[in-house]
C-alpha cells in the first residue's frame, strides 16, 4: 500500500518530570533563587542590629535556623500527626468527590438535584463548622478529619462536575457510537477528559486541606504542626514559633510539588 | 429494499429550521456524497442518520428498523479529530474492537487493532499518541476506528476538511481503496462541499441547498473502472457534464435564496 511508505513525524520526546525536578524549579529555579536571597536578605537587614532582648517577635534568620535544627524532631513527629489528620481526611473527600462529581457533572436530573444544595453548602467557610464537629463527634481527631475532608471536597467535587460536564462534543460522540457502557463511559471517556479539571480542584482541595488542618489543631490538638505553632506562641518562644510556620510551608510546598508531578504525568496528553 | 430509508425528515434548532421535508434513500454498499454549501443541513442529516440527534417529524429507517439513537452499526469519522488523546492510536482502535468483538482476549483484539491501522498505513505510529501525529495521521486513525466497529453504515462528516491538499488527496484514495478491499460490505455517506472530492468518491451525489436545508437534486455519477487515475476520470466529458449540471443545480438554488431575500427586505421595509 503506497501510504505505507509515507515517512512518519518523529514522535515529539516524551517529556519525563520527576518531583525532584519539579521541587527543584520551584525552590532553587534561578528566578526563585533571587527572591528567596531578597527575602533572607531584607530579614537579615531587619534584624543584624536587633536586640532580641528587646524585641523577641523578630528574632534574625539565623536564630530561626537554629531553632529549626534543634526543632527538627518534635517538628517531624508533629508533621507525622499533622498527616494522620490530613490523609485521611483529603483522600476521603478524593474519593467521595471525585466519583460523585462525575455522575453530577454528567447527569442533568442529578445537577438539577444536587447544584442548589452545594450552591448553599460550598461557600460556608468550612472553619464554621469546627466548634460543631467538636461537639458532635466523640474526638478532637475526627473532628479535625472531617474539617479537612469538608475543606477538600466541594473544590474537588466542583472542578469535578465541571470536567464532566464540559467533555468535548466529539468524545461523547464517539463514545455514543461505541456504545459504551454507563461505567466505561465514566470511567473510559469522562473520567480522562475531566482530569485538567480534577487536578485544579486537588490544588485548591489541598491547600484549603492544609489551612483547615492547621487552624482545626489550633482549638484542641495536643500534637501536630498547628499545636506546635500554637504552644510556642502562647510561651513567647518566636524562634521556635517561625521555625514550625516555615516547616509547614516546606510540607505544604512538598506536597503542592508531588501533585503537580502526578498532574504533568496524567496529562502527558493535555496541551 | 434500500440500506437506508429517509422520508419528509425535517429537523430544526429552536425556532430555525435546519432540514426541511427531506426524502432520501441509499442502497446497500454505495458511496453516497451530501454535497451542498455551509448551512444545507449536511452535517445535521448526518448527524440524524448516525442516531446522534433526534428528528422532529419525518422518519429514517436503517436496514428497515427505524434509527432511534446511536448504534454500532453506523459508524461515524468526525471532521474534528475525535480520537481520545489519553490513547495511543493502538488503544484508540482496540477499544472500538473490544466493542465489535467483545468476546476476543485483549491480545486478540489487539492484534486486530493492529490489522486495521496497518490497512490504514499507520504500521509505524501504534504506539504514537493522536497529538504526537499529523492531522491526516489522525483521520487515518478515525477510519481505522470506525472501521472495526465492521457498521454497515459508514458516515464521515468533511473528515478530510481540515488536511492540506496533498493529504486530502492520499486520504481520499485510501477510502476508495478501503471500499474497494472490503468489497460491498458496507454503504457510506460521505458530507463535504468540494465538487471534485463528491466526483471522485460517490457514487451518487445528493445536492443540498441552504436556507432551510433542502435536497436539490440526486446525480448518479459515472462509473470508474479503477479509482487511479484521477487526472484522467475528472476530464472525462460525462464526469464535465454532470459537474456542469451540479454546479448550475447549486448556482440556481443560490439566486432562488437570493430572491426570497430580497422579496423579505421589500416586505420588512
Amino acid at each position: 500500500m503506497s501510504q505505507r511508505s509515507l515517512s512518519l513525524p518523529a514522535a515529539r520526546p516524551k517529556e519525563k518530570h520527576h518531583a525532584a525536578g519539579i521541587a527543584s524549579r520551584l525552590f532553587l529555579g534561578r528566578e526563585s533563587l533571587i527572591v528567596w536571597l531578597v527575602i533572607l536578605a531584607g530579614w537579615y537587614l531587619l534584624t543584624f542590629q536587633n536586640d532580641a532582648s528587646r524585641n523577641p517577635l523578630l528574632p534574625s534568620p539565623w536564630v530561626v535556623g537554629s531553632a529549626l535544627l534543634q526543632s527538627l524532631p518534635e517538628l517531624l513527629s508533629s508533621a507525622f500527626a499533622s498527616s494522620k489528620i490530613l490523609i485521611p481526611g483529603y483522600l476521603l473527600a478524593v474519593a467521595l468527590a471525585i466519583p460523585f462529581g462525575l455522575l453530577v457533572g454528567t447527569r442533568i436530573p442529578l445537577q438539577r438535584a444536587f447544584i442548589p444544595f452545594a450552591r448553599v453548602a460550598a461557600p460556608v467557610p468550612p472553619t464554621v463548622y469546627i466548634p460543631y464537629a467538636i461537639a458532635l463527634l466523640p474526638t478532637f481527631h475526627l473532628s479535625a478529619v472531617f474539617i479537612v475532608f469538608i475543606g477538600a471536597f466541594w473544590p474537588i467535587f466542583h472542578n469535578t462536575a465541571l470536567g464532566a460536564s464540559s467533555t468535548p462534543q466529539c468524545w461523547k460522540d464517539s463514545a455514543k457510537m461505541m456504545q459504551l457502557g454507563r461505567i466505561e463511559y465514566l470511567l473510559s471517556i469522562v473520567l480522562p477528559a475531566s482530569l485538567p479539571q480534577i487536578f485544579s480542584g486537588l490544588g485548591v482541595g489541598l491547600v484549603f486541606a492544609f489551612i483547615l488542618l492547621t487552624i482545626a489543631e489550633l482549638f484542641g490538638a495536643t500534637e501536630g504542626l498547628g499545636r506546635f505553632v500554637q504552644i510556642h506562641a502562647d510561651y513567647a518562644n518566636y524562634p521556635q514559633m517561625l521555625a514550625g510556620i516555615l516547616f509547614t510551608g516546606a510540607i505544604a510546598a512538598s506536597c503542592m510539588s508531588g501533585l503537580e508531578a502526578l498532574r504533568r504525568r496524567a496529562l502527558f496528553w493535555y496541551r | 429494499m434500500s440500506q437506508v430509508d429517509i422520508q419528509n425528515l425535517s429537523f430544526s434548532y429552536g425556532d430555525t429550521l435546519i432540514l426541511d421535508k427531506l426524502t432520501l434513500s441509499i442502497e446497500a454498499g454505495e458511496c453516497l456524497v451530501l454535497l451542498g454549501p455551509s448551512g444545507s443541513g449536511k452535517s445535521t442529516l448526518l448527524r440524524l442518520l448516525a442516531g446522534l440527534e433526534a428528528a422532529n417529524s419525518g422518519h429514517i429507517a436503517h436496514k428497515g428498523q427505524p434509527v432511534t439513537g446511536a448504534s454500532r452499526d453506523r459508524s461515524v469519522v468526525f471532521q474534528d479529530y475525535s480520537l481520545f488523546p489519553w490513547l495511543n492510536l493502538l488503544e484508540n482502535v482496540r477499544l472500538a474492537v473490544n466493542k465489535a468483538h467483545p468476546s476476543l482476549n485483549r491480545r486478540q483484539q489487539k492484534d486486530k487493532a493492529r490489522a486495521l491501522l496497518d490497512e490504514v498505513g499507520l504500521t509505524d505510529a501504534l504506539h504514537q499518541y493522536p497529538f504526537e501525529v499529523s492531522g491526516g495521521m489522525q483521520q487515518r486513525a478515525a477510519i481505522a476506528r470506525a472501521l472495526a466497529l465492521e457498521a454497515s453504515l459508514l458516515l464521515l462528516d468533511e473528515p478530510f476538511g481540515a488536511l492540506d491538499p496533498v493529504n486530502r488527496i492520499r486520504l481520499q484514495d485510501l477510502l476508495n481503496q478501503v471500499r474497494q478491499q472490503q468489497g460491498k460490505v458496507f454503504s457510506t455517506v460521505f458530507v463535504t462541499h468540494d465538487l471534485d472530492e463528491a466526483l471522485w468518491l460517490g457514487d451518487r451525489i445528493a445536492v443540498m441547498g441552504a436556507s432551510p436545508g433542502h435536497l436539490i437534486s440526486v446525480h448518479s455519477v459515472p462509473k470508474k473502472k479503477e479509482r487511479t487515475d484521477r487526472d484522467h476520470y475528472r476530464h472525462l466529458v460525462e464526469v464535465q457534464a454532470l459537474r456542469l449540471q451540479i454546479d448550475e443545480a447549486l448556482a440556481s438554488d443560490v439566486l432562488r435564496r437570493l430572491k426570497v431575500e430580497e422579496v423579505s427586505s421589500n416586505v420588512s421595509t
